[in-house]
């Protein structure tokens, strides 16, 4: 079940303002970080809500986000329609992929609905690679960014996308939350904890799991458009199954089912990335060990284990008062 | 061309030897996943690791078949030792953790291939006697890859025998069928866990040295094989050897004679296929609990 509480609020809070100072102060590279961190972070969130809350881990969300950075590249190169639309395109896409792949796999669990997201990411990023009218495994340049000189802001500058990042992550995190907090999420949350009850109770569970994958597929999309404008290319690379992958490590390390956390760990392994890399060639070693130890240390996430030692003072306080 | 049956046995070749290589990986994942409950994303490295230590192998005794030998034996040992400090105490907890903790093992595995060995692409030659053509049905083939399919048929037989007709195949059976019934009737589960699992290593480690002179030795040559191999799974079905028998040739053949019948298509016709099985059969075609 999903709570905004005021722990969550204070912590997203901060972290988008730590952000935008960081991008503000900061360099070019600071922005490009900051922009990374707000595009994976968006990626994150909409994998937390079906895995934290849903209870569908998905190993094709980085082929979604992958989805939908083409979607938004062919719609404005290829198709040369303008930005705004060919955004509205790679959510689309993310959407129509997300829901499907919900609706087809509805009825597997466990390893099963993670193999079967696996190949179906997988199918997406073969059938992507092997397109020539797409560019192949050599990608699609002159990516354009959306123009949002109406109101006064240039996306052209790394700044002002930096800050336009941020405020994107914000929306989708608030869209998320409303989402999990109408009747919608707790349905799902309660598919999550007892689907056969569920069942009883005369709720269409498939087609629930498949809107919901739907809505994060929609969210996943939106990450890779934006990710397409920042680079200003697309490539297949995007989606290899280990993209999918290190989103889910993001959840992990932030801490799955809480929302904040894949924020937070998106922030926390772009920048340990960033520094580690400047340390060791071998980072790829050290988030390895870093995933085994979060998990074996109970798979909170760091944002997980703060929410919890909170919630377990304030229980101790009400059972002393 | 395709008209011409030399071009058809040569394909079908091919294929079998795709289906063996892919069955010597998949046997082990599937066995360890219908008696563990394990899933060991980590297999693909475990793979790559096979072909990296045949390759050193053959760099210190200037042998092949010391590296035939000694290849599996070290994936088992690096088995062994994963197996006592992670794998036993990550058997319980849920599907997503054990894909969290393997998939940490892969990139923990491919730095350490990194590290070790270089990123550039390494290789060994075939044993002399194995490195010429030979004729089969009218049709000249490589004689190596005539033993890469004898290999795995040998193993698929022996592993099949071993299944079905001794105590310890009786014993892993029981186990796959009910754990904690066959631990109830007195087998010691947890030893045939380990040993399923070191043999398992073994197979994978054998399918890296056997796949070394075929292929390139990278880094990322696990992770590039583990996805035909979980389809391999995920179609034949979990924890059985004829799903892993089915499931290799299936892939097999489909991925070889796609790639000849319809190059367009080839690529995805694998997925498609795993599509289809999870649709109308989400449990495979031969999985060991009904």
């Amino acid at each position: 079940m999903f709570h905004q509480t005021g722990i969550k609020t204070a912590v997203i809070l901060a972290l988008l303002a730590g952000l935008a100072a960081y991008a503000a102060l900061g360099g070019y590279f600071a922005r490009e970080l900051v922009i990374e961190i707000a595009t994976l972070a968006i990626l994150a969130i909409s994998l937390d809500m079906v895995a934290g809350y849903g209870g569908m881990v998905s190993l094709c969300h980085g082929s979604i986000f992958g989805l939908g950075a083409y979607g938004f590249a062919v719609a404005a190169t290829l198709l040369g329609l303008p930005p705004g639309l060919a955004l509205v395109a790679g959510i689309a896409l993310g959407a129509l992929f997300g829901g499907a792949v919900g609706a087809v796999t509805s009825r597997a669990r466990g390893i099963f609905f993670i193999m079967a997201t696996l190949a179906f990411g997988q199918m997406v990023y073969v059938l992507i690679f092997d397109a020539r009218a797409l560019g192949g495994d050599d990608g699609l340049p002159g990516v354009p960014r959306l123009d949002l000189s109406a109101l006064g802001v240039d996306l052209q500058s790394s700044l002002q996308f930096a800050l336009f990042a941020i405020a994107c992550l914000g929306l989708v995190y608030a869209l998320a939350a409303f989402v999990l907090r109408s009747g919608f999420g707790r349905t799902l949350c309660g598919i999550h904890a007892n689907e056969a009850r569920m069942r009883a109770l005369g709720v269409p569970v498939w087609q629930y799991k498949a809107n919901a994958f739907a809505l994060s597929g929609a969210m996943a999309g939106f990450a890779g458009a934006l990710a397409a404008q920042h680079t200003m290319f697309v490539s297949p690379e995007m989606m290899v199954w280990t993209v999918s992958g290190e989103a889910l490590v993001i959840v992990i390390l932030g801490g799955m089912g809480t929302l904040v956390g894949p924020a937070v760990g998106a922030a926390l392994l772009i920048l340990l990335r960033h520094e580690i890399a400047s340390l060791t060639n071998h980072w790829h070693m050290v988030i390895g060990i870093v995933l085994i130890v979060t998990v074996l240390a109970g798979g909170r996430g760091l944002y997980g284990q703060l929410e919890h030692m909170v919630q377990a003072r304030r229980e101790r306080a009400k059972a002393h008062a | 061309m395709l008209a011409d049956p030399s071009t058809w046995i040569v394909q079908g070749l091919n294929g079998l030897q795709l289906s063996m290589l892919l069955f010597l990986l998949s046997v082990g994942l599937t066995v360890i996943f219908g008696l563990l409950h394990f899933v060991n994303l980590a297999h693909g490295a475990l793979y790559a690791l096979g072909a990296y230590a045949g390759v050193s192998a053959v760099w210190m005794l200037g042998s092949y078949w010391a590296a035939f030998v000694l290849a599996p034996a070290a994936v088992a040992l690096a088995g062994t030792v994963l197996y006592l400090g992670l794998i036993r105490r990550m058997r319980r907890s849920g599907p997503m953790n054990q894909v969290l903790v393997t998939f940490g093992l892969i990139f923990v595995f491919l730095d350490i291939f990194r590290i070790v060995w270089g990123d550039i692409a390494l290789g060994i030659d075939a044993p002399a006697f194995l490195s010429g053509p030979v004729e089969v049905l009218g049709v000249a083939y490589p004689a190596y890859r005539l033993f890469i399919i004898a290999l795995g048929a040998a193993v698929m037989a022996g592993l099949g025998l071993v299944l079905s007709r001794t105590q310890i195949g009786a014993m892993i059976r029981a186990g796959v069928d009910n754990d904690r019934m066959a631990a109830c009737l007195g087998l010691n589960v947890e030893r045939i866990f380990f040993v399923v699992f070191c043999v398992g290593c073994a197979l994978a480690g054998l399918a890296g040295v056997v796949a070394a002179p075929v292929f390139s030795v990278t880094p990322d040559m696990g992770t590039q094989i583990l996805i035909p191999t979980l389809i391999v799974v995920v179609i034949g079905g979990l924890g059985s050897l004829k799903g892993a028998v089915a499931g290799s040739l299936i892939v097999g053949f489909t991925q070889t004679f796609g790639a000849v019948l319809a190059p367009q298509l080839a690529a995805v016709a694998v997925y498609a296929l795993l599509a289809g099985i999870l649709i109308f059969r989400p449990a495979g075609l031969f999985p060991a609990r009904g």
